[in-house]
């Protein structure tokens, strides 16, 4: 984890150095094919900076650094436009990342027409204008083909976008190889195409491109684990730890790995061994009890699972963190056979909602979408069509006002569930294709798309379910027995039919 | 994975997972071409050579990637629930119906350049040089829009 958030957010390099021996020329570069994107401030120091910022964050994996580098190019320079876009776009702070967007288009007046095209560009897609964004972003790779800083911003967005194939094509195209983090950038674009052979080869290249950092074998075990290449996973997190014994995500990985082999006490193992040596952030140490707590939901003991999700959740009531209390029960509501139970925790959900305490409004309203959506599913799944069009009509209302993806996706997901329960498989495509990141919504999009007659799209999308190797509550739910189900023509399901590689 | 953009629970974990590719393809035609919808039968009768001109009397000239890409077997599904084989069948009962380009970049070149020209691209490769037709009353991004897959 540690290991994406700076590596894959990361990638200029080589360009970047040649840009910091051009600090004197900080007027607008002609806009040909070779020239460097511009980067215009009346500061030389501001530009030195900022240059270092690109080198720390791009070539030495060094996020925290670079953003340090990138907050003194605007001390030095307020009126410096980009690095405020920038900023915008690295910061680990939502607060800072949306002030900083403010000011880079407050302060495009200063900067040249390219730069304040690209500058546009973030602000389209900030405000969901998606075609003026991608006009904008062509508009600027067009002009800056090969500006190292271009393909990063470029690629990154197209990835933050799930538009692989383009990213993909934006790197090709930049004739660029020598760059650390637009090779790992390409890397986990290849594994999110599922060609994973691509992957793992840009993988072993940014390994070796940095030796002797934890960081690329942790990436390259990620990839590996995505790949199904369990044991070898393992074997590039213990490198990583061999590297760095403090490298704690690894030791996590290592868990999480062990956990999608079905070897759930050797994952509880490697979790405690975790928990017991590294001090973690409060999301960390959630994300991961959740985790450990999801290995019994893989094992089908409820009632472990139960004891542990409880657990997890009176400790986030006694921290007053609402979101995470309401997000355990909600988690625990879904893997509930009883439907009575998974109501009263749902209820609780909500209560801990209520309670509002250390959430932003939007970690609040995101939760509440999900818990609307599951009580959409529930109650699909009762048959009460009124509670089901109740909160169908609240997640609804949300989404179209909230211009939040993940709130989109529950409203989607759940207006997918009530379409497909009513048989009407062209109005449910419509809608799970929108939540296509949810395994319970691609396993009815499997479905959906074999009775309306498309079979090609259910053989390619349950290929991609089949392949998912993501240490999720939901994966747990739906991957191992759907990879069960369509090998074993006798299973119970409507997937059965679904012809699928062995 | 390695967004961390938002500072909730849900989205980090979100972030955190493999997530998939949705693809859209966007209907292009040059700035001078007025249409700025077409309903998915239009486009059917366009795609199978029966439009041959439109309102204001210009010919329409169809421009494609390869018929057999995955992204175009889709459009020939979806607008004429045609397969692969039937695709290529109607290209040879029809040759010169349509023009086949390498690349988006090269459809958009041709569409900006020519009057009358149609033509469809990943949405991601959209520059400002054409305009975005709509299917159906619906654009990209929109709920039900016709040419969305993953």
């Amino acid at each position: 984890m540690i290991t994406k958030t700076s590596s894959v957010k990361t990638a200029v390099g080589s360009t970047l150095i040649a840009l910091g021996l051009l600090t004197s020329t900080l007027a607008a570069a002609p806009a040909t094919k070779t020239a460097a994107f511009p980067l215009t401030t009346k500061s030389p120091e501001a530009r030195r900076l900022l240059d270092e910022a690109l080198v720390q964050y791009i070539d030495h994996v060094a996020q925290p650094e670079a953003i340090a580098s990138l907050r003194k190019a605007i001390a030095a320079d307020p009126h410096f436009a980009m690095a405020h876009e920038l900023l915008a776009q690295i910061s680990l702070d939502s607060a800072e990342q949306v002030a900083e967007q403010k000011k880079a288009f407050a302060t495009r007046h200063y900067a040249s027409p390219v730069e304040r095209t690209a500058i546009q560009w973030y602000q389209d897609a900030a405000e969901h204008k998606m075609i003026p964004a991608i006009t904008s972003m062509n508009d600027v790779v067009s002009r800056y083909p090969h500006d190292k800083l271009i393909v990063w911003m470029a690629s990154w967005w197209l990835m933050t976008q799930t538009q692989y194939e383009r990213a993909l094509a934006v790197y090709e195209q930049s004739g660029i190889t020598d760059s650390p983090g637009l090779i790992n950038n390409m890397a986990y674009n290849y594994a999110d195409l599922r060609q994973y052979d691509k992957a793992i080869a840009f993988m072993a290249k940014y390994a070796a491109s940095l030796p002797g950092d934890p960081n690329p074998e942790d990436s390259y075990a990620e990839i590996l684990r995505l790949a199904g290449r369990f044991d070898e996973s393992i074997q590039h997190y213990r490198a990583a730890l061999a590297i760095d014994p403090k490298f704690y995500s690894s030791q996590f990985g290592i868990a999480d790995t062990y956990s999608l082999m079905g070897k759930q006490a050797q994952a509880r193992k490697e979790y405690k061994t975790g928990f017991k040596k590294f001090p973690l952030e409060e999301m960390q140490q959630v994300m991961w009890q959740t985790r450990e707590a999801t290995t019994y939901v893989r094992e089908g003991d409820v009632k472990a699972a139960d004891r542990e999700f409880q657990a997890l959740a009176e400790t986030a009531h006694t921290r007053h963190i609402s979101q995470v209390e309401a997000d355990t029960y909600r988690q625990m509501a879904i893997y509930q056979s009883d439907a009575k139970r998974a109501l009263q925790l749902l209820d609780r959900a909500d209560a801990a909602l209520r309670e509002h305490n250390n959430a932003t409004n939007t970690a609040i309203e995101q939760e509440s979408a999900q818990i609307l959506r599951a009580r959409v599913e529930l109650a699909v799944r009762t048959g009460d069509k009124k509670a089901a069009a109740s909160s169908l009509e609240l997640v609804d209302q949300m989404a179209q006002t909230a211009n939040d993806r993940l709130i989109e996706s529950a409203y989607h997901g759940a207006a997918a569930a009530i379409f497909y329960s009513e048989g009407n498989y062209d109005r449910a495509i419509e809608h799970l294709e929108e939540d296509a990141d949810n395994p319970l919504s691609v396993e009815l999009l499997v479905d959906a798309y074999e009775k309306s007659g498309d079979t090609e799209s259910a053989r390619r999308t349950a290929t991609s379910l089949a392949d998912r190797n993501d240490p999720t509550v939901e994966q747990a739910l739906v991957v191992p027995s759907f990879r069960k189900c369509y090998r074993d023509p006798s299973c119970n399901s409507g997937l059965k039919n679904v012809s699928l590689p062995q | 994975m390695t967004k961390v953009r938002i500072i909730s629970l849900l989205a980090w974990i979100a972030l955190f997972s493999c997530l998939a590719q949705a693809k859209q393809l966007a209907i292009v035609a040059d700035k001078e071409n007025s249409t700025g919808n077409v309903k998915t039968a239009d486009l059917a009768n366009i795609l199978s050579g029966k439009t041959k001109s439109w309102a204001d009397g210009k010919p329409v000239k169809v421009i494609l990637r390869d018929p057999s890409s995955r992204d175009m077997e889709m459009v020939f599904r979806r607008v004429l629930n045609m397969t692969p084989e039937q695709v290529r069948a109607l290209m040879q009962a029809h040759p010169g119906l349509i023009v086949i380009a390498d690349t988006d970049d090269a459809v958009l070149r041709f569409v900006s350049a020519t009057r009358g020209a149609i033509g469809i691209v990943d949405l991601y490769s959209l520059t400002k040089d054409v305009n975005v037709v709509k299917i159906d009353g619906k654009l990209p991004f929109d709920v039900g829009y016709l040419l969305k897959g993953n």
